[in-house]
């Protein structure tokens, strides 16, 4: 398995083999989709649905589990501000709060539906992450008509977060061995311990930003008005099909919500 | 594009974009998704501003909208104006450097001076920009308007002045070998 961005490929997977852009446009899809969406009824049929594309498309859901944690803190951020930051129209209102916010019937449901946006966005993002390689991000962008330096700063970005992953935590055990606690204390403490950290990391930035620009330079990269590229990804029939699919999907997705109103919140059975 | 812009921009990403994750896991704000009680990205994205001018920013702005929008999707307008304000921030605290004529290097008291006044007037800058627009989108009341914006300024500012302070300090001299230093 090779590592790209935050995840190892799963090579045995068939979405491996699917078109840089229809890559990027299911990541764009998957998280457009539940942005539209704020029928929690629908929600949960699309989390299904990506649920079981893990299982025929060959990735283990065990993926997922390294975003428990980020997924708990997320929930819990949504609940809270929901509970005790929203006006959320229903028919009873059970609290008032004095800065101007209320409880009502449908605000446990909303901000259950606010949840299940973010978890289709982010089991439907996980499943694109662990089939995406470097190339597709450049090719995938290239065929929207991105600009290459576009895609390239893109992929640069998302290649370098993984090295500078790597680079915190190797610094962070150096500093752990040498008797740092970063789980101990109050807030403070812990962001001064953790800000201890920015040294070495920007100075690890800062040499491979100056080595990357002559890097660049050396390979012509600004020079280049006209690129030929090394691979190419033709587009066939069957992925011309799955982008109109998904285009489809985001047109009659907004079609029945914004004009003909029909899975707008709280939606069935909960109307 | 420069291929110089490219490194610049590409590497301050890449660098902000763990840090943008960690911040929001380390330390989460209950009740805003994708918001850190201490931002520690922005310490680094001001520097490479300070050292490298727009591109540092612009670096900064993507880490943190693909931090905030791609993995903790909440909603589109809270995710836009949270990248769009941690562009704005670092820009305004260039332009305060750039009018006052202080150094990134931190040498003489005025440097210091300006260094502390415009990052606490880039955070208010910023925070009152994110925080009226989602007032005016309706995400947040009148009193969490105060709340938000006291925070955001006091979280950035602590952030900033924690994690940047040393690094103009100690690295600022290495960095001006390199042919990406503004201050000539």
């Amino acid at each position: 398995m090779t590592r790209t961005f935050f995840l190892h490929i799963e090579e045995n997977s068939p979405l491996i083999k699917l078109h840089p852009l229809l890559k990027i446009s299911f990541l764009i899809t998957v998280n457009v989709l539940p942005w539209i969406i704020d029928m929690p009824l629908l929600l949960v049929i699309m989390l299904m649905c990506l649920l079981a594309l893990y299982k025929i498309m060959r990735i283990p859901l065990k993926r997922l589990c390294k975003f428990i944690v980020l997924s708990i803190v997320i929930i819990q951020a949504i609940m809270f501000s929901y509970i005790f930051g929203s006006k959320i129209p229903g028919r009873i209102v059970y609290v008032s709060f004095p800065w101007g916010t209320y409880v009502s019937d449908k605000t446990l449901l909303y901000a259950i539906t606010v949840t299940l946006r973010f978890l289709n966005m982010l089991i439907g993002s996980t499943m694109i992450l662990a089939v995406l390689r470097d190339i597709d991000i450049i090719y995938g962008f290239l065929y929207l008509k991105i600009p290459y330096s576009i895609a390239f700063t893109i992929s640069l970005a998302l290649r370098s977060a993984t090295i500078f992953i790597d680079d915190y935590f190797r610094i962070r055990d150096a500093m752990v061995l040498r008797g740092v606690n970063f789980d101990k204390g109050n807030i403070v403490t812990r962001a001064r311990n953790y800000s201890r950290l920015a040294m070495p990391l920007m100075v690890l930035g800062v040499r491979r930003m100056i080595e990357l620009g002559y890097i660049l330079e050396v390979k012509g990269l600004g020079d280049v008005k006209k690129r030929t590229f090394l691979y190419e990804f033709p587009l066939r029939p069957i992925d011309v099909a799955l982008l109109m699919f998904m285009v489809c999907l985001v047109v009659v997705t907004v079609v029945l919500k914004y004009f003909l109103q029909v899975i707008r919140f709280p939606g069935w059975p909960f109307s | 594009m420069d291929v110089k812009k490219i490194a610049i921009t590409g590497i301050t990403a890449g660098l902000c974009l763990p840090l943008a994750l960690f911040a929001i896991i380390l330390v989460p704000i209950p009740g805003l998704p994708a918001a850190s009680g201490f931002w520690i990205p922005a310490g680094f994205y001001f520097v490479m501003t300070l050292w490298f001018g727009l591109w540092g920013a612009l670096g900064g702005h993507i880490a943190t909208t693909i931090a905030m929008g791609y993995f903790f999707g909440y909603t589109l307008h809270i995710w836009m104006n949270g990248g769009i304000g941690d562009l704005i921030a670092p820009l305004v605290c260039l332009i305060i450097f750039k009018v006052t004529k202080a150094r990134p290097d931190l040498r003489s008291r005025k440097d210091i001076a300006v260094w502390v006044v415009a990052v606490v007037i880039s955070s208010l800058v910023c925070g009152l920009w994110v925080h009226t627009i989602h007032l005016f989108f309706g995400i947040i009341t009148w009193p969490s308007w105060y709340i938000g914006v006291l925070t955001y300024l006091i979280g950035d500012t602590m952030a900033v002045l924690a994690v940047g302070t040393p690094l103009l300090k100690s690295l600022t001299d290495y960095v001006k070998q390199s042919p990406m230093y503004i201050w000539k």
